[in-house]
Parts: C-alpha cells; structure tokens; sequence
C-alpha cells in the first residue's frame, strides 16, 4: 500500500512540477497572448489564419495563437459552461445559427467598430437587420446554392427541378444537426415554401440524395469524385476550382428561389482575458489588407467595398438573396426535428 | 532488482503473455496521456471536449450530467489534470510492472469514467480494456518481467 501512495504522489509531483515550470514561461508572454478560437479550416495552412496572424503580429503588440476548434458548437457549450475560466478571447466561423442558438446562453461583449460605412453594397443591400446589432462582426459572407459542372444536359432552375428522375441519388447534400451548410439549405427550403410543402418537398429530397454527409468537405468530395452530379455549396465555390485549379467547368446556379446566405461573425465572449487585444483583433479583421487575406484563402466574398475590385470576386454574378437574420432557435429545432422525422420514416 | 526482473522468466514464465499485454496497454496510456497533456497545455481539446461531447450523449445517467455540467465542466482544467496523473500512472506502472494490481484497480474505475464519458462505438472497447485491467490485477500481472515480482519475493503480500 506504501508503495502504491508514493508512486502516485511521485507521477502527481512530476506532473504539477512539469505544469508549473511550463506555465512561468508562458506567463511572461500571456498579457500579449490572443486566444482566437478558430475552425480546422481557418487555421490550416492553407486557410487565411496564418497569413492573418502574420499580418496582425506584425501591425501590433499583440500576438494571436489561434486554438482549433473542431466542432464550433461543442466550443460554444464549453464556453458556456467554463463562464469566467474559459480561454478564449474571441471566437470566429459564427454563423447566424449559432448566434441564435448562444445569444441567450453565453454573454458577448459589445463591439463599437466604426465600419459600416465601408461595408459593400451588394452585402448590406439584403442585410442590415445583422449589421444594426454590436456584439458580432461580420468578416465574410457568401451566397449558397447547387453547384454543378457546366456539361450537366439537365436544366436546374428552381428547388423542383432537383426531384426531376435524373438526380435520383445525384445530389450531395449536408445533414442539418452536423453541418452549417445543412442548416441552411433546410433553411432555404422553408423560407421558399409553406411548411407543408417543405416537408413534403424534403420526403421526395430522400430519394434524390446520395447521402446527407456530416460536413460539406465530405459532401464536396462526393461531387469531385462524380458520385454525385450537385451539391449544396457556396457560389463562390467554382472560383475555387478556376483559380486554384485552372477550370472552369464549374458553376453555381441560380434558382427561381432567392438564395440564402452564409453569414460567417466574430464574436468576443465577455469572459474574455486579453479584451483590448481580441479588440484589436477584430478591428483587424475589418481592414482591407485581412479583407483580401480572407478573401483570397477562405473563397468567400469580403464585406468591405473595394476588397474585390479587379479580382475574380467581382466579376461573380450577383446573386438574389434572402436577407440574412437571425433565426429562433425554437424554428430551427422544429425544422431540425421534422427533417429528422422524414430521416426516420425513410429508413 | 534488475536480476530478479529478468529471473522472473524463468520461475513465473507462463505469465510472460499476460506481461506483453501489460506492456502493451502501459504503453498506450502513456501514448494517451502525452496526447491529452498537450491539448491540456493549449488550453483546449482532447479531454476537455469529451466532457462536453458526453452532455450530448442521451444514455448518460442523470446524476453524472448534472456533474459534468455542474462541476467538472466549469473547472475542467483540475479534473483533466487528475485524468492525466492516472493515466500517467497506469502507463508507467504497466511499462515497468510496478505496483500492477492496485493501479490495475485504479485503472478500471478510469475506464468505467471513460465508458461513462465516450460515444456509444467506443463502448466495446472500454468494456474490453476493463476485463484486461481486471486480469492483470487478478494475476498479478507485476511479478513477471516486473519489479513487482522484486517485492513478491522478499514480501509476498495481495499487493504484488
């Protein structure tokens, strides 16, 4: 039993003498830490996060070390739950679903950023119900719909056409309760229609779907490998595929119905530690030189005017769109819990 | 006791399977502790995201979701700490065959928490990591090619 006791003590000791050691070091850098809590995406190196952070570390005091988050809302129940422990300093990749999910449960702090007179027209024509709040910033936005390859012989032209026999199993779309993509095209489909033909538009969907995948990256890697002949995607999507790739036999479509759009925020949670930091931050994000660095790594369209003059962005076709809001989360979980339901029936 | 490590072979050789199992299991919690002592460092990820992903898990009983989210949750930091420690102390326990039963004791109440805690796929595994634990503490897994067997010799005693 002695021995037992002291090996335990001695791996404890070793372990807090190792913790503490650790944490003298980094305290001295700590005041100057920003905690940015970040998508997988943002933070690989091919997304916009180490040439922000670059940027950023250059032009201030501060220095940013973004934390992967994985799973956003999984991020957003622990912040809830650390309250005044949490980490983070700030939060990216917030859509207008999470907004609505956490805007009662975790408390962000008020923002006072003087950049709506610089915000694009083509985005704050539809959206600025999302603009006249000041707890989130908007940094990127995009449009979504079906994207396709331009040899396609089947006309697309509104939500119906997707039940055409043709794209039985054709079509890669998201599952709702895993994917922010998912969310909206459910979304789309309720604001475009009256809820009983929703849901009898989304029985018909089952058949049409190759499969509802756990993300977009796997729905998208479905349509890449021509398992599926759409998918649900962002219409800055075959950008992608013309600059990266060199083709452009990619192509969102237009739809009779306006489209939805992807909103993605930043927000500070008002347990925030370096407050004036993730401030500056922010503010940073708004600027045209991490305008452009979004704009060019993340393929999504910039919020301010000006980014994307003379650039493939702009000579993108201007899509109609509903405006943006932020939802109930009561709607959205009846959306949830119905599409589930046909999801059920179905198997 | 480095010669009655090796003599162990030849007077308790039959358990030598039984003591490859328990190098190998202190092996993968010693690998599984350096994981979480990283994401512990970071400040996110690893432990502190499986308490959360468990709220998630509809089976988890009542009282262990009020515990997590009452307090393991908003002070994850100290019970990640405490997670990490014994997962160090079975790894290094197994590896060099020290006090193997007790904290082969120890080790099934772990895995019973990370039953509790992970998703339903995982559920086999941990059942089955717990009938490992619990065969190395019924044989005293320790005495061969380990310094338990050092103290078995001169002491004797249910601890070895």
């Amino acid at each position: 039993m002695k021995h037992f006791i002291v090996f335990i003590i001695a791996i404890f000791s070793g372990l807090t003498f190792f913790y503490f050691n650790k944490q003298e070091k980094s305290k001295l850098n700590e005041d100057q830490t920003i905690k940015v809590f970040a998508s997988s995406s943002f933070i690989a190196k091919w997304g916009p996060g180490p040439e922000l952070k670059l940027a950023f570390d250059r032009l201030s005091n501060f220095k940013v070390e973004f934390v992967e988050s994985p799973d956003l809302g999984m991020t957003l129940q622990k912040i809830n739950f650390e309250k005044e422990n949490s980490q983070a300093d700030a939060v990216l990749g917030l859509d207008q679903f999470d907004i609505a999910r956490t805007a009662s449960k975790i408390k962000w702090r008020n923002l006072q950023f003087d950049f709506k007179a610089s915000v694009s027209s083509d985005f704050i024509s539809q959206n600025e119900s999302i603009l006249n709040q000041d707890q989130f910033v908007p940094y990127d936005w995009a449009p979504m719909s079906f994207v396709l390859r331009k040899d396609l012989s089947t006309e697309v032209a509104s939500l119906d056409d997707l039940l055409k026999p043709e794209f039985k199993g054709k079509l890669a779309l998201q599952d709702p309760r895993t994917s922010s993509p998912g969310l909206q095209f459910l979304a789309w489909v309720f604001e475009s229609k009256s809820e009983a033909d929703a849901i009898a538009f989304l029985k018909k969907m089952n058949s049409q779907a190759h499969s509802f995948s756990s993300g977009w990256s796997a729905a998208y890697g479905l349509f890449k490998n021509k398992q599926a002949d759409l998918v649900f995607s962002y219409v800055t999507s075959p950008l992608y595929h013309e600059i990266e790739e060199k083709d452009s036999s990619f192509t969102a479509i237009e739809m009779k119905e306006p489209l939805q759009a992807q909103v993605e925020f930043a927000g500070i949670p008002a347990s925030c530690r370096n407050c004036e930091g993730a401030e500056k931050f922010l503010e940073f994000l708004l600027s045209k030189e991490a305008q452009k660095i979004i704009m060019n790594k993340n393929y999504m369209m910039p919020v301010l005017d000006q980014v994307k003059e003379s650039t493939l962005f702009d000579a993108l076709k201007k899509y109609r769109t509903n405006p943006v809001k932020f939802y109930d989360q009561e709607i959205v979980t009846k959306w949830i819990n119905l599409w589930t339901e046909i999801r059920k029936n179905e198997n | 006791m480095l010669q009655a490590y090796f003599e162990s072979i030849r007077y308790v050789g039959h358990l030598l399977p039984i003591s490859f199992l328990r190098i190998f299991l202190g092996y993968y919690y010693l690998d599984l502790a350096t994981k979480h002592w990283r994401f512990f460092q970071l400040g996110n990820g690893g432990l502190s995201d499986l308490f959360v992903e468990a709220l998630n898990k509809s089976q988890l009983p009542p009282w262990y979701r009020v515990l997590l989210s009452e307090q393991v949750i908003p002070h994850w930091q100290i019970y990640a700490f405490l997670f990490i420690g014994l997962q160090f102390a079975v790894g290094i326990s197994y590896i060099i065959g020290y006090v193997v039963r007790p904290v082969a004791i120890l080790a099934v109440f772990l895995s019973l928490n990370f039953l509790a805690l992970g998703s339903v796929e995982s559920e086999v595994f941990f059942k089955l990591l717990i009938a490992c634990h619990v065969l190395l503490a019924w044989v005293g897994a320790g005495r061969c090619l380990g310094i338990d067997y050092y103290f078995f010799k001169r002491r004797r005693g249910v601890w070895w």
